[in-house]
């Protein structure tokens, strides 16, 4: 008897109501598969509001600074002044124009951002990988190292460590922030790539005698990408909120941009929380930290599909 | 007795974890710019005290001595630890470092505690009904504000519940624990006062870890829905009632654990609302000490919330251990 | 350890207390489930009539993927969303039409009147509560005053399949081999006195001594409380040991259908010839078993017009492709022919098919046979 893997009614329903037709009937799938990937981003519109707030705000962080003079100029006539033609955002607490902070500010906080959340992808990746393939030894170790990375609170260490070392540029800022925080990713690509093994993709790949490097790249990361890429994602917001968050703290050595900082002042200094001072000194940094983190959520589900199409709902 | 070498080999690794932390602020002091150890022992050479007296105040101080071999000072100092004695405090005049962290351990605890208590029963219950409704609008919507929520850094919640309900719409009292008109004490007012100024710190605790709680609970309870023995209770003609509660339990199993490794996260997480809402508790006490470069206070508000996380942890692992049948036996 | 699975009394007494005296028929008329996709409905089921007799066990084979086990659910009005019954009726003696009862009304007849037995590799069990407090949930769920008396009723039914009550009411589902499982599975099927059984792959699985003591307690609990069972299995020799009249399932259709031992000896469908044609046998050469060419359709490629079976048949005729052949009753003349008119099929098989695979009830018991093909029928235009 002949054996074929038939499809449940249910899988072939779903299956179909994607747009790809069952087996019986091959279209060339190479035109939808290219152009509907990149669809995906913009198919509802959170997505394209997402997108758009991203591109802004990268667009701010690359040029941002060229539009201003290096020191933002002061302007002690106007402390704390409310929105108007010339300051559309009102000023801060030594005239500056806060729209010139809030863009200027915007290139830290995506840079160190990016750079935490590439080191800690790199690290994370790197880790659960060699701890998932090779096992034994190699794996006790790495996950001794990534337990006690997972368990010693973050906030409080970087704290402690800023006494000692200042962080405070956005390269060592992302470096911090990277190494503190690859366990998550870690944890989840090893047991990734350990359910690879369960399902002997990697055993056939040896058996076949096929070198330790191709296997890892061309079996296992492509199988561990999508975790990767929304781990990427979830670990830039989690850097935005930690920088910010250290920022604010006023831990780390004053930045006037830094949208961190800006909070910092606005709330202990102004008391803007429970005056009307100082208002848009206070909202500004505050709906843009909104706006980016959202933005960024937004796109998690796309990236999610991107990787996975039949999650696409018709 | 299988069990018995579980909890073991768990609290052993606490240990481990404990020691580790311990030795790396150790470490770190002594790291710090211009080593406050030697500081201050210098200092008190400097007003008068004669070396042997300035050695035992800052070994009274900081747990340890300059001009000691480092391997000595090391085990004195784990020998201190091992008493619970975590030195005393520079800025506040000499008072046990055991006893500032003590009286500021409660605030945080009661703030996490009603915050995880809060968000994990909305956030389960929303969980709950954003599986069972998943492709109606109800779902969709749950789960979107579950995903929202879930995005936006703690502290910014917590400034903007702060402004909402304190200002634009003033119900809420802001900036202390209690009044501080009222006398502390057993009596209502006092309660009463710390419960209405409780409500914001605990709602930003809360609105924030809701969201994880619901994608979590929701994700968990859609993986049940989708089991064989689901369809066998129902092909079996079990009441609804036992049908839910069999999917409740099943669901909520491996949140357990998450409970728990939450509660550890949220006393690392608790310097924001403290700094924000003024509550004197640990993270506050932390970032005060790094402020007066009070090293004492420092190192040891961070080691008890240090073996505070790492209590949890245990404590999850263990917990998972006790409810899962299938794990129970192995 | 299992003890002694040769048959006992058990099951007569137990069956005495509570089971009803005439066993019930099931008949399904015209049944169609279909489920949605972009490119419309498709049919799972395609106005499907099938009888069980009452008292009777009957076979439904049929390929992964032909609608056997959505048929089955379709019995207890189960199907899972978002397929749909879009046609046709299930009546049961003593129940009335299944598809048309109201929920509380249904939910007593699943459990109560009909009893599902799930394939051991699934886990049809709360894996967090013992099997014994999960009995206890079905009574109470069903009303039962007394569940003493369940706890009894089902201790002497898992001891007469030789297992040890207690041992097994208080493990949890992952500490019970597949053999236990699956009897279990049917403990629970019977502990509230059901009168109709499903069994959907009951030895699948399970390795060759729980199959054959599984089969053995299956035929024991039949006969001692008069049911009505629907046996799904892709394995013929499962089949062939078990039922009494055979239906065969191909792509959403019953294709053939008759009493065990003639159809397995003298199949007629080009299907059914063609299973049992590719059946290896236990002695002879493996050579001999030959697969079906092509492969069967899943939902999306079932063909839209005529014989759904078509695209591999060996004998198909231009009319095939037009419409779809109607089951049809074989005249006693034409079965008692050996060679099905104008067919030609490839290379006679050395030895009668089905010979070993004897039925369980003597030929040409209870009811004739039926076909749906235009060659063999010789019908229509």
């Amino acid at each position: 008897m002949t054996t074929t893997i038939p499809m449940l009614p249910e899988e072939a329903a779903a299956a179909a109501g994607d747009g790809r037709p069952g087996r019986g009937r091959w279209r060339g799938r190479g035109g939808s598969r290219g152009r509907g990937r990149w669809r995906v981003l913009l198919r509802t519109p959170g997505r394209v509001f997402g997108v758009t707030v991203i591109a802004v705000f990268a667009l701010m962080a690359i040029i941002g600074p060229y539009l201003y003079p290096a020191s933002l100029p002061i302007d002690p006539g106007a402390i704390y002044a409310s929105p108007s033609l010339a300051h559309p955002l009102g000023t801060d607490f030594e005239g500056t124009d806060v729209l010139a902070l809030i863009v200027t500010g915007a290139r830290y906080v995506l840079l160190s951002a990016v750079i935490a959340a590439v080191v800690m992808v790199v690290v994370g990746a790197a880790a659960g990988i060699t701890a998932g393939y090779f096992r034994g030894p190699p794996d006790s170790i790495i996950m001794r190292v990534t337990d006690l990375v997972l368990t010693i609170p973050g906030f409080p260490l970087l704290i402690v460590l800023s006494t000692v070392w200042d962080f405070g540029s956005p390269y060592a800022m992302g470096l911090v922030l990277g190494i503190f925080g690859w366990g998550g990713l870690a944890r989840a690509v090893r047991s990734q790539t350990l359910s690879l093994r369960e399902r002997g993709f990697l055993e056939a790949a040896r058996g076949l005698g096929l070198p330790a490097r191709h296997i890892v790249l061309r079996e296992v990361a492509p199988n561990v990408a999508p975790y990767v890429a929304m781990n990427l994602l979830l670990s830039v917001t989690g850097a935005i909120y930690a920088e910010t968050g250290l920022f604010f703290l006023g831990v780390v050595p004053f930045n006037a941009g830094n949208w961190g900082v800006m909070l910092n002042i606005a709330v202990f200094s102004a008391g803007a929380v429970t005056s009307p001072q100082a208002l848009t000194y206070l909202l500004s940094p505050l709906v843009c930290i909104l706006a980016l983190t959202l933005a960024i959520v937004v796109m998690l589900n796309a990236v999610d599909e991107w990787f996975n199409p039949r999650l696409r709902e018709p | 007795m299988r069990a018995v070498r579980r909890v073991g080999t768990r609290l052993l690794t606490g240990l481990v974890l404990i020691w580790v932390v311990a030795s790396g602020t150790f470490f770190l002091v002594r790291l710090m710019p211009g080593n406050p150890v030697t500081a201050q022992y210098q200092n008190d050479v400097l007003h008068g005290m004669s070396p042997d007296a300035a050695r035992a105040a800052t070994a009274l101080l900081y747990g340890f001595v300059p001009r000691q071999p480092l391997g000595q000072q090391y085990l004195q100092y784990l020998w201190q630890l091992a008493h619970l004695n975590l030195g005393r405090s520079i800025s506040y005049e000499g008072v046990p470092v055991a006893h500032i962290v003590a009286s500021a351990a409660p605030w945080t605890v009661i703030l996490v505690l009603s915050g995880i208590v809060v968000s994990f029963a909305i956030g389960v219950s929303a969980g709950v009904l954003a599986a069972v409704k998943r492709s109606t609008r109800l779902g969709d919507l749950l789960t979107v504000s579950g995903s929202v929520l879930h995005g936006i850094p703690q502290f910014v919640l917590a400034i903007l519940l702060a402004y909402v309900f304190t200002t634009i719409w003033a119900v809420l009292p802001f900036g202390a624990p209690y009044d501080v008109t009222i006398a502390p004490g057993w009596n209502v007012a006092f309660i009463g006062s710390l419960i209405t100024h409780a409500i914001l710190p605990v709602a930003a605790y809360a609105l924030s870890g809701y969201g994880g709680w619901l994608l979590t609970m929701k994700s968990s309870v859609v993986s049940v829905l989708g089991d064989d023995f689901i369809l066998g209770a129902e092909l079996r003609g079990l009441r609804r009632l036992t049908v839910a509660r069999y999917i409740a339990r099943n669901a909520m199993l491996p949140l357990f654990t998450i409970l728990a490794l939450s509660a550890g996260f949220m006393f690392g997480g608790s310097i924001f609302i403290e700094e924000i809402f003024d509550y004197p508790g640990l993270g506050y006490t932390l970032l005060a000490s790094i402020g007066t470069r009070d090293y004492p206070l420092m190192t040891g508000t961070f080691l008890i919330i240090t073996v505070a996380v790492v209590a949890a942890n245990i404590l999850a692992d263990l917990l998972y251990g006790v409810i899962d049948p299938r794990v129970r036996r192995t | 350890m299992t003890r002694t699975t040769a048959g006992t009394t058990a099951d007569t007494t137990a069956g005495a207390a509570g089971v009803r005296a005439a066993p019930a028929a099931v008949r399904v008329r015209d049944l169609t489930v279909a489920f949605p996709t972009a490119q419309g409905e498709r049919a799972a089921v395609s106005h499907v009539s099938l009888d069980l007799a009452a008292g009777r066990i009957t076979g439904l084979v049929g390929e992964s993927g032909s609608g056997k086990s959505t048929l089955a659910l379709s019995l207890l009005n189960a199907v899972p969303k978002p397929g749909q019954v879009t046609s046709g009726t299930v009546q049961i003696d003593g129940i009335g039409d299944v598809l048309a009862l109201p929920a509380p009304e249904l939910r007593r007849v699943r459990g109560a009147e009909i009893g599902y037995v799930f394939q051991a590799s699934q886990n049809s069990l709360n894996p967090l509560k013992q099997a014994g407090k999960q009995l206890l949930d079905l009574g109470r769920s069903h009303g039962q005053r007394d569940l003493r008396g369940l706890l009894a009723r089902a201790r002497e039914l898992l001891d007469g399949m030789g297992l040890d009550p207690v041992r097994v009411l208080s493990s949890y589902q992952h500490e019970l081999s597949g053999g236990m499982r699956q009897r279990l599975g049917i403990v629970f099927a019977l502990v509230l006195n059901a009168h109709v059984l499903i069994l959907d792959e009951p030895t699948t699985a399970l390795d060759m001594l729980s199959q054959a003591a599984v089969l053995q307690i299956i035929r024991q609990v039949h006969a001692g409380r008069h049911l009505t069972s629907l046996v799904i299995s892709h394995d013929l020799g499962v089949i062939g040991e078990l039922a009494d009249r055979i239906a065969v399932m191909y792509a959403g259709r019953i294709v053939e259908e008759g009493p065990t031992g003639e159809l397995l000896a003298d199949p007629r469908h080009p299907y059914t010839r063609g299973l049992l044609a590719a059946t290896p046998r236990i002695t002879g050469d493996l050579e001999l078993a030959r697969p079906l060419p092509g492969r069967p359709p899943d939902l999306m490629t079932i063909p839209r017009r005529g014989c759904v079976f078509r695209d591999r048949c060996p004998i198909a005729q231009p009319r095939c492709a037009q419409t779809e052949p109607p089951r049809t009753e074989l005249s006693s003349a034409e079965l008692s022919s050996t060679e099905p008119p104008g067919t030609e099929l490839p290379a006679a098989e050395p030895q009668r098919p089905g010979a070993e695979l004897r039925g369980a009830a003597p030929p040409g018991a209870s009811g004739g046979r039926q076909v749906a093909c235009y060659a063999v029928t010789g019908e229509g235009p």
